[in-house]
């Protein structure tokens, strides 16, 4: 069974900041030269829906985010499955791990901006580097929590290696797997909007800067809104999805009761 | 509710083995498991064998190594090399063919994401063509009395009705030698002596070999052929009682046999002797 109650107060509390936003600008308590109140670049939304300018960025975002994230999930999975099964090969990347983990993401663009020059192959690049280490970290954690009990049915059964993973494995360490791909749901779509704002000069990162170069704030401010509903959007769209594919996940953790 | 086992359909037979020689035969068992203080003896100098066919139970506190014993049979934990352990003559490596476990944490041993009828599903799939997949689940559930409750996932299912579900795992695979820890534990006296009835059909029908470990001495002398004492530290068998009661049995009328009460009397004795010993020794 599926969640989908509205969160009432959630949605209070949203409205109520907008509301507090808009009257502290209108009325002249808050005043900064390019602060312009929601009512202001709301509307702007619209005009730039139908100037054009808009939808040809959101594309080119989504489906750079979609991308990279479809990317650094497999890379994740595959590679986290690897290292969580081989006890060997854990002990020889551990270490190696740890140090890549370290290194601050943003601090790549450049790295890859030089390599890649101004592409979508950057933009890629910056999100898989990024966006794998979460679902690599959670997948290696849940494979390794697999309960000894299972892995116990899974030998008396006799079911070969390959069974194994697709049928206890997989599906036990999936929550954690969907923790993973749910962070790096989010990193891509920052990746994809920090690449765009300094590394590929389109979607909707660009947008941005181009109307922060502008001086024109409320195009700004309806920019940072659209991201901020795709950014909504995509994790809602996952949880949904998650949601369909794992009902003990959905029906409250898989709770079983103990003995 | 009803009896849980109404409906009784037929689980046809094993395929009977050409091999003649004992189900399970152990010499000079021995297991060493981690600890704090490094490696521990758990269990030294075990020999056991057991007949096809035949019903043993194993008797024992606490922590004295019953599952770790089984586990050893099952191929699931390896002993020292200086022991020997084979399942119908061939030395056991791994899980043999045929023969399957209930274990004793059942909660942890179903797997949550699938239903109770993919539970039980999972021992014979790619092994069985899907309809007699489908008619196999559908008569192990309906013989331990789950038919109804099918599709539902195993964490909604009591204590008792998982431990039931991962008896029909097992069952549907008609294995040729079952070993069960603790089986009926967590159920209650009614279902636990329903169980007990239907395991002795299962096992007259299919002549599988059963290694049985539990606590309750009743359901030791109750269903047993015969019984060994596991004790001591590192544990071995202490004692073996044979249990030459007619069969078939009844819940009421062989527990009424003078026999029976000998035997129960003999078994707990023993025990009590056991424990004795072992507070003697500590
Ligand atoms: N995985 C393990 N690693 C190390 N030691 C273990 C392990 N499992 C069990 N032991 C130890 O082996 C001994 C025997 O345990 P075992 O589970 O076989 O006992 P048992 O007779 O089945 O007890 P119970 O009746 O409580 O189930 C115990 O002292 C326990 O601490
Ligand atoms: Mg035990």
């Amino acid at each position: 069974m599926l969640r989908n109650r509205v969160n009432y107060l959630g949605l209070a509390t949203m409205l109520a900041v907008v509301g507090l936003w808009e009257a502290l600008v209108r009325s002249g308590v808050v005043e900064f030269q390019f602060l312009p109140a929601p009512s202001a670049f709301g509307p702007r939304i619209g005009s730039l829906v139908s100037s054009g300018d808009l939808v040809p960025a959101f594309l080119h975002t989504l489906q750079v985010t979609l991308l990279g994230w479809v990317l650094a999930s497999t890379i994740g999975i595959v590679l986290g499955l690897l290292l969580g099964l081989s006890e060997t090969a854990w002990r020889y990347s551990m270490a190696s791990i740890e140090v890549m983990r370290a290194i601050p993401p943003v601090s790549l663009v450049p790295v890859a901006l030089l390599v890649f020059g101004f592409s979508i192959r950057m933009e890629l690049t910056i999100i898989i580097f990024v966006s794998a280490w979460p679902v690599l970290v959670n997948t290696i954690d849940g494979v390794r929590g697999v309960r000894a009990e299972l892995v116990d049915v899974a030998r008396m059964l006799r079911l070969s290696g390959l069974t194994r993973i697709r049928k206890i494995v997989l599906p036990a360490a999936a929550p954690a797997i969907v923790v993973g791909l749910r962070l790096a749901l989010s990193l891509s779509l920052v990746l994809a909007v920090v690449g765009e704002m300094i590394g590929n000069p389109s979607g909707l990162g660009d947008a941005l800067v181009k109307a922060q170069q502008a001086l024109q704030p409320e195009e700004m401010f309806a920019y940072v809104f659209v991201i901020g509903l795709l950014g909504v959007g995509l994790n809602a769209a996952l949880r949904y999805a998650s949601a369909r594919l794992l009902p003990s996940l959905a029906a409250g953790g898989g709770g079983v009761t103990s003995p | 509710m009803a009896s849980p086992l109404r409906s009784r359909p037929e689980l046809t037979s094993v395929p009977t083995s050409d091999v003649t020689g004992p189900a399970y035969e152990s010499h000079n068992l021995s297991v060493d498991l981690d600890s704090s203080e490094g490696a521990r003896r758990i269990l030294t100098g075990v020999d056991l064998e057991v007949a096809q066919g035949e019903f043993v139970s194993v008797l024992g506190r606490s922590g004295t190594g019953k599952t770790t014993l089984l586990r050893v049979l099952g191929g699931l934990l390896d002993p020292t090399a200086d022991s020997t352990v084979s399942f119908r003559g061939e030395p056991v490596e791994g899980p043999p063919e045929g023969a399957v476990f209930v274990f004793q944490n059942y909660a942890a041993s179903l797997l949550p994401w699938r239903t109770i009828e993919r539970n039980v599903d999972l021992g014979l799939e790619g092994k069985v063509s899907k309809p007699e997949m489908r008619q196999r689940t559908a008569e192990a559930l309906a013989l331990v009395g789950l038919a109804d409750r099918a599709k539902d996932y195993p964490w909604r299912l009591s204590g008792g009705m998982q431990q039931r579900v991962q008896l029909a795992r097992a069952l549907a695979v008609r294995p040729s030698a079952l070993l069960m820890d603790e089986p009926f534990g967590a159920l209650d006296a009614m279902t636990k002596s329903s169980l007990q009835d239907e395991l002795q059909r299962v096992q007259e029908r299919t002549g599988a070999t059963i290694v049985f470990v539990t606590h309750d001495i009743d359901e030791a002398v109750y269903l047993s052929d015969r019984i060994v004492v596991l004790e001591g530290s590192p544990a071995t068998i202490g004692h073996r009682i044979d249990v030459d009661l007619p069969r078939p049995r009844h819940q009421l009328a062989t527990k009424e046999l003078p026999a029976f009460l000998k035997l129960r009397r003999a078994v707990y004795d023993t025990i009590v002797d056991v424990h004795g010993q072992a507070g003697d020794v500590a």
